[in-house]
């Protein structure tokens, strides 16, 4: 069991919601007359964005409902000090930081800037050492370890340099993992996960291996992992660091449709000017600071 | 919850240090079934005799027969006190001598015990169960005739069928059959004429002990009562069940417990080979680990996880080693009964309990060697694994 799943009050509703869901995926094209194989995907996936975003609304956690006029995350007074070696090591120093709904920015620096470091506060994986940081509705900082896993799974998307697919689980295993921990049904989990895979052009590839596909392709598996549970921020630390220009730049097109098409927050990490120009802003980190 | 199919993969993708793990805790579960099922199986052999409607009596403070002793006029006065019992007016009796002698082991140098049970005329007609299976039962009263239980035959020399052996000095007998007991212990003794027995062991005059066979079980109560009653006579009377019981008590005690002492000690090795092998996957999983915590999954459905893991590698071991436990039912086993000092021929004898324990101990060497490796899996932090 996870501390993500149960708890909440509205389980039989949801569940409802959840078969309404399927039934509606079965009726043939949704939204009128779909004309291509994608565009029906993008159908099917935008409404169950908009299913899974009136089914719960639970008070405390569950997905973001945006406040008009309020940023989607703040960062304020951040300070990060780790305490490895003898000295303690100060990696981000009073940083404060606004980003609003629906941006897509990229994050540049030094290596050692601690860009890693701020999308892991970001992401509610690591918590500021002081300041706060407040994300999606969210006061990160004073969440325990338990409510930070289940603000992950609902909130945040994550794209990392290393894909960091499991491998002995096929693409659409992989995909899947995140629907585990939510009250979607096994069957419908299936359909979520392919229609994901759909959406970042990968559907002849379901049931490979992550051995069994290329950088390019592993890397949007991991994308389909990332948004398959409908996320509001997508976090990316590096997302092209391994790839060649051509499959990159494809994952760069694949971003800029989900900010696009799909209204994603997008946070991304670069080395990559080229990919940084995808962005709407870049921001430069530099020793703890942004300039 | 993490897809159980993600940790049956992982096992299998690390197949030598899976089976290297595995097949120790199969060696464990096989070892402790194969003991286990051995007591069971002296349980049985010493109990398969039994009649229910059979006392058998000994003399006061004895156990077995061999150091038990009744006199004729004893005897007689059971016969009497069976006939008043018994609705018909007369509850069969027999009265057997039993003696230990040491013959030569074939196959090996060694000698080794063997019981003699002198028995008068219709002794195999008071068992049902007992059959000649080849020649022939001996002619009454012939004094130099013995037939062998089918455990024995051909185990010790001169104990097949028309060869000879001597019961003392220069009293040679010669095996004119092999009977069967369904298995009984029964089958790992000689039998021989009642009077020739006794006459060549100084017992004339003396039983070791006597059988009474009733029409009904209730009745055994009426002639104990009344038999242990005459503290005169200093007999007591036990159903034969509980008689056979006694016999392998201590035997099938013994075995128990080494089953139990087996599982203790071995198992502590079987976990650590879990436990080592649970903590190699958790040190090369290092990154999936942090993946799937990054992805939302909690500490306890990463402890669970790991310990579904390590529970099932454990319950696969257990499975193979319950499995080749079961091939011991075809193995015959020779062991000295503490209560005749003789050789006894037992089998292996599987039970479902026995099954069933044996993969519960499976299941617990599997959480217990997991618990650590899982523990310190669900304590992965997910920031410093993705920058290893
Ligand atoms: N968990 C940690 N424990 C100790 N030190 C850490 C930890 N995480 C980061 N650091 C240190 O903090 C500094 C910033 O690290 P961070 O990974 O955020 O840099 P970065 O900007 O992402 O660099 P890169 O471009 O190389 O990925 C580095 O000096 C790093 O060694
Ligand atoms: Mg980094």
């Amino acid at each position: 069991m996870s501390d993500s799943d149960v708890k909440e009050p509205e389980a039989t509703t949801e569940d409802g919601d959840a078969k309404g869901d399927a039934r509606d995926n079965e009726s043939p094209a949704p939204k009128g007359d779909a004309p291509g194989e994608g565009a029906k995907a993008d159908a099917a996936k935008a409404d169950a964005a908009k299913d899974s975003a009136k089914s719960d609304a639970p008070p405390k956690s569950g997905p973001y409902r945006p406040t008009p006029g309020k940023p989607l995350i703040e960062m304020s007074n951040v300070t990060k000090t780790f305490h490895k070696g003898k000295e303690p090591l100060t990696v981000l120093d009073g940083l404060t930081l606004t980003i609003a709904e629906g941006a897509f920015e990229a994050l540049m620096g030094p290596s050692g800037s601690g860009k890693s470091t701020l999308l892991n506060l970001i992401a509610g994986l690591d918590r500021p050492t002081s300041g706060t940081a407040r994300v999606a509705g969210h006061n990160l900082e004073k969440m325990s370890d338990g409510e930070l896993a289940k603000f992950r799974a609902q909130n945040i998307g994550f794209i990392f340099q290393a894909y960091n697919l499991l491998p002995v689980l096929t693409a659409v295993e992989n995909v899947e993992l995140p629907l585990l921990l939510t009250k979607v049904p096994s069957g419908e989990r299936r359909k979520r996960a392919e229609t994901a895979l759909r959406v970042v052009g990968l559907s002849d590839r379901m049931g490979h291996y992550p051995r069994q596909l290329s950088g390019g392709q592993e890397q949007r598996v991991a994308i389909a992992r990332a948004i398959v549970n409908d996320p509001t921020i997508l976090v990316c630390d590096e997302p092209t660091g391994d790839l060649d220009r051509k499959s990159a730049d494809d994952i760069l097109a694949l971003l800029t449709k989900l900010n696009q098409d799909f209204k994603k927050t997008i946070l991304m990490v670069t080395h990559d000017p080229s990919a940084a120009e995808r962005a709407t802003t870049t921001r430069h980190l530099n020793k703890g600071r942004l300039d | 919850m993490v897809p159980v199919k993600y940790n049956i993969r992982s096992l299998v993708v690390r197949k030598t240090t899976t089976a290297a793990a595995g097949l120790g805790l199969a060696l464990v579960v096989f070892v402790f079934a194969s003991v286990m099922m051995l007591g069971n199986g002296i349980r049985k052999t010493m109990g398969r005799a039994a009649s229910p409607n059979v006392a058998v009596i000994l003399r006061k403070g004895s156990d077995a027969e061999l150091s038990s002793g009744i006199s004729n006029e004893s005897l007689n006065l059971v016969k009497a006190a069976a006939g008043q019992v018994s609705a018909s007016g007369k509850g069969e009796v027999v009265g057997e001598v039993v003696v230990v002698i040491l013959l030569d082991k074939i196959g090996t140098d060694g000698m080794s015990n063997v019981t003699v049970r002198g028995v008068p005329d219709g002794a195999l007609g008071f068992r049902s169960t007992a059959k000649v299976i080849a020649g022939r039962a001996p002619k009454p009263g012939a004094a130099d005739e013995v037939m062998v239980g089918n455990g024995i035959r051909g185990r010790f020399k001169g104990l097949e069928i028309g060869e000879s052996f001597e019961l003392k000095k220069n009293r040679s007998v010669k095996v004119v059959g092999v009977f069967s007991d369904d298995g009984s212990s029964n089958e790992s003794e000689v039998w021989g004429d009642l009077n020739a027995v006794q006459s060549a062991f100084g017992r004339d005059g003396y039983v070791s002990s006597a059988r009474v066979k009733l029409d009904s079980p209730g009745k055994i109560d009426a002639l104990k009562a009344q038999i242990e009653s005459d503290r005169q006579l200093g007999l007591i009377v036990m159903r034969e069940s509980v008689f056979f019981e006694k016999q392998s008590e201590m035997t099938a005690t013994f075995m128990t417990a080494l089953g139990v002492l087996i599982a203790v000690f071995f198992s502590l090795g079987a976990m650590i080979g879990a436990m080592i092998t649970m903590h190699a996957q958790v040190a090369s999983r290092q990154r999936e680990i942090g993946t799937l915590r990054a992805l939302g999954f909690s500490k306890l459905s990463i402890l669970t996880s790991f310990l579904l893991e390590s529970l099932f590698l454990a319950l696969v071991g257990g499975a193979i080693g319950a499995g080749a436990s079961l091939a011991m039912s075809f193995v015959k086993i020779t062991l000295l009964n503490a209560s005749s000092w003789s050789e006894i021929v037992f089998t292996f004898d599987p039970t479902p309990a026995i099954i069933v324990r044996s993969m519960i101990l499976a299941g617990v060497m599997g959480v217990i060697g997991g618990f650590l490796p899982a523990l310190r899996a669900a304590r992965v932090s997910p920031v410093e694994a993705m920058r290893a």
